[in-house]
C-alpha cells in the first residue's frame, strides 16, 4: 500500500462522504457499520522447523468500515474498505439496481455469490476467530505449503452480478446469483493461482488476461417449522488466470445450513479444478503423466456445530479438512495426496454487547512431517472482535 | 511457552470479566414486557441468523421508517428466511426499543 494508495482511497471516501453525507439530504438512508478483530495465534514454534513463520504469527488486526447508501427505493451503493493483513484493500464498491426482489444488478466490485460462508466472512459475524479451511486466508498453520485455502475469504472482484429472490409463501425462500468478475490471477508459468496478484490494490484492480470468469450460484431456504430453517446450495464458478489464457480454474461447491433455534449445524464442501503449465519439468515435483497430468484438484469441507450456553457464551465444534490431488512444484514438502485434518473446540464470550472474546484451540493432523518431524501441531486461537 | 501463558492468563481475565457482568447480545428478558416478549422472540430469532444482535440493538436508529426500509433489506438478503410474516413483530420489537429505557441505556453505555 503506497502513499498514493492511501490517498486515492481517502480521496473516495471524502467524496463520497461529502457527496451523500446528511445536509440537505436526510439521514433515513445511510448507514455507517463497521467491525475490528485483533488476532494472536499462539503456535509453539519449534527452532528446527519453519512451522510458526508459515502463519500469521502474533497480532494481526481486520479491520473494516461500510457505508450503504439507499439512493432510491430501487438504488443502492455501498463502499466497505477493509484493512487486513495485506494492507487496505477495497472489499465492496458496487452500486445496487434492484428492479424488484427477483432481479437485481450488481454492478462494481464485490464479492461474487459463492457458498455459504462468504455471507458471514466478516469477523464480526463468525464466532471463531479463524475461518474453516476451505475459505482461510490465512491463519491456518503451514498456509505456504497449502497456497492457502480452496477459495480463500473474502474474494472481491470487479464485474456483474444479477440476483434475486422469491419466496413461496412464508415456507420457501429461492436465491439465484450469476455473474462476470475479472477472476483470479497469477503470473505466466505460475502453478497456483496467485492470490496476492489477485487481490492486490498495487496492480491497480484490472484484469491480466481479457478473459472474464464466469460462475452462479443457486440457493434454497425452507421454514421447517417454528424457528428452524433449512438452506441448502450450489455454487460454481470457471475461467482463465494466466495473462495468455491457456489455464483454466474450476471452482464448485455445496453447502447445507440448519438452525433450530439458536443452534446452528453448518457443513459446506468446496473443489477447485486447476490446470497449469507442465512445460518445464523442472519445476514439477512428479513426473507428468502422458494422460491428465496437466492439472491438480483441491477440497475442502467443514463441519460445524454452533450452540449458545447461556449467559453470553456460545461452544463451537468444528472438524475441517483439505485434500490436494495432483503434480506440485518441486521443493514442496506436500505429495500427490495432500491432505490435512483439523478439529476445533471454540467458545465465544461476550464482554460487552458487541464485543466477544474468541478462544479456540486447534488440533492439525497433516500426512506429512516438516522439518522437525511432526505430522501433529496444536495452535491457540485468541481474539476480540466489535461490531459497531 | 511464555506466549502461551500470557495468553492464557489475558483469555482467563478477559473470561472472568464477561462471567460477572452477565451480558449477552440480545436482551435480558425480564427488561422486555410481556406484550413484548413474543416479537422480540422472532427478532432475536430472524435478526442473528447472519449477524449478531448487537448490530441492530447498538445502532441507535429510533426512526421506524428507517426500520422498514432496513428490514426490507435484510429479508432480502440471501438465506435471510426472513418472511411476510416476520416483518410485523419485528418492527413493532424495534419501534418499542426504540422509545425504551433499554434504548436509552444502551445509548448511554455508549454500545459499541
Amino acid at each position: 500500500m503506497t502513499r498514493a494508495h492511501v490517498v486515492f482511497v481517502a480521496t473516495i471516501l471524502v467524496a463520497l462522504l461529502g457527496a451523500l453525507w446528511p445536509g440537505s439530504a436526510r439521514a433515513l438512508d445511510r448507514t455507517f457499520a463497521g467491525s475490528v478483530q485483533l488476532d494472536e495465534n499462539v503456535a509453539p514454534m519449534e527452532p528446527t522447523t519453519n512451522a510458526g513463520t508459515q502463519t500469521f504469527y502474533g497480532f494481526t488486526a481486520e479491520l473494516s468500515g461500510k457505508i450503504a447508501v439507499d439512493l432510491s427505493e430501487h438504488v443502492s451503493a455501498n463502499v466497505k474498505i477493509c484493512y487486513g493483513c495485506h494492507g487496505f484493500e477495497t472489499d465492496m464498491a458496487y452500486f445496487d439496481l434492484r428492479v424488484n426482489d427477483e432481479l437485481n444488478f450488481r454492478v462494481g466490485r464485490f464479492s461474487p455469490s459463492f457458498g455459504a460462508f462468504n455471507l458471514r466472512h466478516d469477523p464480526a459475524n463468525h464466532k471463531l476467530a479463524d475461518k474453516p479451511l476451505p475459505y482461510d486466508m490465512g491463519r491456518m498453520l503451514r498456509m505456504r505449503d497449502w497456497n492457502l485455502g480452496v477459495l480463500p475469504s473474502p474474494f472481491p472482484d470487479n464485474g456483474v452480478e444479477v440476483d434475486g429472490a422469491h419466496w413461496f409463501g412464508d415456507t420457501a425462500q429461492l436465491e439465484y446469483a450469476a455473474y462476470a468478475v475479472s477472476g483470479f490471477k497469477a503470473s505466466q508459468g505460475e502453478l497456483d493461482l496467485d492470490f496476492v496478484q489477485s487481490h492486490s490494490g498495487s496492480l491497480y484492480y484490472v484484469d491480466n488476461n481479457n478473459l472474464p470468469t464466469g460462475g452462479g450460484r443457486v440457493a434454497m431456504t425452507l421454514r421447517l417449522g417454528p424457528g428452524v430453517d433449512l438452506t441448502y446450495g450450489a455454487s460454481g464458478m470457471y475461467g482463465t488466470y494466466d495473462p495468455q489464457n491457456k489455464f483454466t480454474y474450476g471452482i464448485f461447491g455445496g453447502d447445507v445450513w440448519l438452525r433450530v433455534g439458536r443452534t446452528n449445524v453448518r457443513a459446506e464442501w468446496l473443489m477447485r479444478r486447476q490446470t497449469f503449465d507442465t512445460s518445464n519439468q523442472s519445476a514439477l515435483k512428479y513426473t507428468v503423466s502422458p494422460t491428465g497430468g496437466d492439472f491438480f484438484v483441491k477440497h475442502g469441507a467443514y463441519v460445524e456445530v454452533e450452540q449458545p450456553l447461556g449467559g453470553g457464551v456460545d461452544g463451537i465444534l468444528r472438524a475441517d479438512g483439505l485434500l490436494r490431488l495432483g503434480n506440485i512444484a518441486a521443493g514442496s514438502p506436500l505429495s500427490n495426496q495432500a491432505t490435512v485434518l483439523r478439529y476445533t473446540i471454540g467458545t465465544s464470550i461476550v464482554i460487552a454487547r458487541g464485543v466477544r472474546l474468541k478462544l479456540s484451540p486447534e488440533l492439525y493432523q497433516f500426512n506429512y512431517t516438516d522439518a522437525a518431524g511432526r505430522n501433529l501441531e496444536v495452535c491457540l486461537q485468541t481474539a476480540v472482535a466489535g461490531a459497531f | 511457552m511464555r506466549s502461551w501463558v500470557v495468553a492464557l492468563l489475558a483469555c482467563t481475565a478477559l473470561g472472568a470479566c464477561a462471567s460477572t457482568m452477565e451480558l449477552s447480545e440480545g436482551m435480558d428478558l425480564s427488561a422486555v414486557p410481556p406484550e413484548q416478549q413474543a416479537d422480540y422472540a422472532v427478532f432475536a430469532q430472524r435478526c442473528s441468523k447472519c449477524h449478531s444482535l448487537a448490530r441492530p440493538l447498538n445502532s441507535g436508529i429510533t426512526d421506524d421508517a428507517y426500520w422498514r426500509m432496513y428490514v426490507e433489506k435484510m429479508k432480502r438478503q440471501p438465506g435471510s428466511g426472513i418472511t411476510e410474516n416476520d416483518r410485523p413483530p419485528i418492527l413493532r420489537f424495534l419501534h418499542w426499543y426504540a422509545g425504551s429505557k433499554a434504548h436509552t441505556d444502551t445509548k448511554t453505555d455508549g454500545g459499541t
